[in-house]
């Protein structure tokens, strides 16, 4: 039953760190019937050694969270459908040459889809996480502080949940949060260090997932070469899923300027190598395109960004076909990666709000569209 | 309105203490704090009082005091009958264990670490029902120790233990019995059936959590686990319990005074449950259902639904059930009993257990068997709702 005297049932996606657990603590502070819920995603098995997020430790952490707070707490198992949704397809886009975001699709599938359902299930009007973004009257925005923004992760969210979303955190820098956990006793999550890297990613080796699932013989860490632009086989690697566009690391030395990673083609099992001027793109296509607002209309100025912590750019819609948008960016912008996310934002001049913070939607990147059209940066 | 009062459905998790359970052991934390191994008048009272608990308890097994091993509980029974037997023993032409997969995880994994010693790990195969046999005469003269629990803890399945024990007895090995769920459940009596250890745990008869204890019938060899004193013989070095040794007593003896009583009444309970829910879910299965059956428990599974959400689900409505076991929670894996009886893994990840007790009312029941199938139907909604894209 849920009490009649509070703000209504929140489900809150809880991961035992401190950004979660704050949102949690103050969503309990705010009135609301806050149920708390860990999601087990993944099992590294007995071969990796414990790590911060993914451990029974964060599922405790989790759980004392909550008996602090006085409220429920459940683990919910959903490696299954995180397997599908999640890791088979970043191995997938790795095998097609591509840098892939898991957390995107996490966020699209399992927080805001699969995990959704169980709130619907329990009558829980929304779903809270420690995410830094903004809901306001069904739009979604950057959170407040700049260095923490995670609205590069979120576009894919189903336009229509964004109305049970809850962000609690989305207004307050990091500090802040870890001032309000000590503030509210929650010294088990307060201090813990912050994890950068992809959750079921062990020792930041994604490598490692894609021989766990595809073999040792995944076509992605088998050996190749290594060419230039005019297709000079300049060394070897020993597979493309270790490297992505924009990388220097990995590649041989010896030439007169600074050579990067400028696209990977799978079927030829090849990383394609150029100087800085041959990262940069003018305009960019994404595909799976979601929009959190109305679509806008070609000739529309928007800002984009490509990559997380990269800056937007002031960008024009040249194009916008079913799940499909090409923009043209009004300066250019290096190591645009297929797989990565495209994110808009809204464009226009003058002191609205919405400019640079409100999200109107993203895709999957598909390809740059360079000075140079014959730039073979479009996957197999 | 207010809330209506929780149910609990999870007998088979634990059970609350005997208020009479509490009484007798009040005095043991107060004037008769004695070690019952002192010489002196406060050793001597507590001796007196476990040596009578020893006897007590003995009788509600048709067992010899000297037969009786108080323990922390059903996972140290189990470890010390199956290892204690098994490195007891250390006999080159009898290597084998025999167990099945739908023990306990305190009997599997002391399985585990007898093979881990060298044993032959052999299990036992498994009906759809959930019932074990030895078809295949895996109980044969090379074996050392057999472990078959008595009701399985999951299911409430009755294995025909006393076939085994005799068959078990014939091959010359030692033979264990988890009676855990069985006790009060299901008659058990070390004259009749020919067990030779045999397991007990007081939190599930209204004692605390914590205590239990090891039938040890005469002439079983059994290395202890601890090392230390002489206490129960040297079978279980520590000074004793005798606060919990006292409880674990009143606890048998009171669950045994009511077994038949009880057995009708969880049986209405648990048959009325039943009905309830594959009423409203005419496609509900429940596991075991074709098996003799404890009275305590079902089992059930809804194809489609997610058994962690319902369970989720009915606690925030208020009603405690569980998923299989109790000590798999943080481990949301489909239960391995329901594997082993070739549950598809699907239909395991939906299971739900419910087992009714000392607190079950047919209140409870009715309020239950209403809300099941609603849940199920919400359940089944947002499954349906389909991916986004």
């Amino acid at each position: 039953m849920i009490p009649s005297d509070t703000k209504g049932r929140v489900l809150v996606a809880m991961s035992g760190g401190v950004d979660s657990s704050v949102a949690a603590a103050l969503l309990v502070e705010q009135g609301y019937d806050v149920v708390g819920a860990t999601m087990k995603l993944f099992c590294y098995g007995d071969d990796v050694p414990d790590r911060p997020c993914c451990s029974l430790d964060s599922i405790n952490d989790a759980r004392r969270v909550c008996e602090r707070l006085g409220v429920p707490h459940y683990v919910l198992n959903l490696e299954d459908r995180f397997g599908h949704d999640v890791v088979r397809d970043f191995v997938d886009e790795y095998a097609r040459g591509r840098t892939p975001i898991p957390c995107v699709r996490c966020n699209t599938f399992t927080k805001f889809r699969d995990l959704l359902r169980t709130a619907d299930l329990v009558d829980a009007d929304s779903i809270a996480t420690g995410h830094y973004a903004r809901v306001r009257d069904g739009a979604l925005y950057r959170g407040l502080d700049p260095s923490k923004d995670q609205t590069y992760f979120l576009w894919g969210v189903e336009r229509r949940v964004l109305r049970r979303m809850l962000l609690p955190v989305g207004g307050l820098t990091k500090a802040e949060t870890r001032a309000v956990a000590r503030r509210l006793g929650l010294a088990v999550v307060a201090d813990k260090v912050e994890s950068q890297d992809i959750c079921f990613v062990p020792d930041g080796d994604h490598t490692k997932v894609i021989r766990r699932t595809l073999g040792d013989d995944a076509p992605s860490l088998a050996r190749g070469p290594i060419l230039t632009l005019d297709g000079r086989v300049v060394g070897e690697h020993d597979g493309h899923a270790r490297f992505t566009v924009g990388q220097r690391r990995g590649l041989p030395g010896g030439f007169a300027e600074p050579m990067y990673v400028v696209a990977i083609r799978p079927s030829e099992r090849a990383v394609v190598v150029g100087p800085r001027e041959a990262l940069l793109g003018r305009g960019v296509v994404a595909r799976e395109v979601n929009w959190l607002a109305e679509p806008p209309a070609v000739g529309a100025e928007v800002r984009v960004q490509v990559r997380h912590r990269a800056r937007a750019v002031p960008a024009t819609l040249v194009r916008a076909d079913a799940g499909e948008v090409e923009l043209a960016l009004a300066e250019p912008v290096a190591a645009i990666t297929p797989g990565q996310s495209l994110v808009l934002y809204a464009g226009g001049e003058g002191d609205d709000e919405d400019v640079g913070q409100r999200v109107l939607g993203g895709g999957v990147i598909e390809a740059a569209v360079g000075a140079r059209r014959s730039l073979p940066v479009l996957a197999a | 309105m207010p809330a209506p009062p929780p149910v609990y459905l999870d007998h088979a998790a634990t059970t609350p203490v005997r208020p009479e359970v509490r009484a007798a052991m009040e005095p043991f934390y107060g004037p008769q704090f004695g070690n019952p191994s002192s010489a002196h008048r406060w050793g001597r009272a507590a001796r007196a009082a476990l040596d009578e608990a020893r006897e007590r308890l003995a009788a509600c097994l048709g067992a010899r005091p000297d037969e009786v091993a108080f323990t922390s509980g059903g996972t140290e029974s189990d470890n010390l009958a199956v290892l204690g037997a098994w490195r007891a023993r250390r006999d080159p032409s009898r290597r084998a264990v025999v167990s099945t997969p739908v023990e306990h995880k305190a009997v599997l994994a002391a399985v585990h670490c007898a093979a881990a010693e060298g044993a032959e790990a052999r299990l036992l195969p498994v009906s759809g029902d959930g019932v074990v046999g030895d078809a295949d005469g895996a109980i044969r003269g090379d074996v050392a120790v057999c472990s078959v629990m008595w009701v399985n803890n999951e299911t409430g399945v009755v294995q025909p233990v006393p076939a085994l024990a005799a068959r078990a007895r014939a091959a010359g090995a030692v033979f264990h019995t988890d009676a855990v769920q069985a006790f009060g459940k299901v008659h058990v009596d070390v004259r009749e059936t020919p067990v030779d250890l045999l397991t007990l745990s007081g939190h599930k008869l209204g004692a605390p959590k914590g205590v239990g204890a090891l039938y040890v019938r005469r002439g079983t060899a059994l290395a202890p686990l601890f090392h230390g004193g002489a206490q129960d013989r040297g079978r279980r070095p520590g000074t004793e319990n005798v606060a919990y040794a006292v409880a674990l007593t009143v606890a048998a003896e009171m669950t045994l005074a009511e077994a038949e009583a009880e057995h009708a009444r969880l049986s209405r309970l648990r048959d009325a449950l039943e009905g309830a829910i594959l009423a409203g879910v005419p496609n509900a299965v429940v596991h075991g259902a074709a098996s003799a059956r404890a009275p305590h428990v079902t089992n059930v599974s809804v194809p489609g639904v997610d058994g962690a959400a319902l369970l989720l689900a009915l606690d925030l409505h208020g009603v405690a059930a569980s998923g299989g076991s109790a000590c798999q929670t943080g481990n949301p894996e489909p239960s391995h009993v329901l594997l082993a009886m070739g549950v598809e893994p699907s239909l395991a990840a939906s299971a739900v257990r419910l087992s009714v007790g000392a607190l079950t009312t047919p209140a409870c029941v009715e309020r239950v068997g209403a809300l099941f199938p609603r849940l199920v139907e919400k359940a089944r909604a947002a499954a349906a709702a389909g991916p986004v894209w």
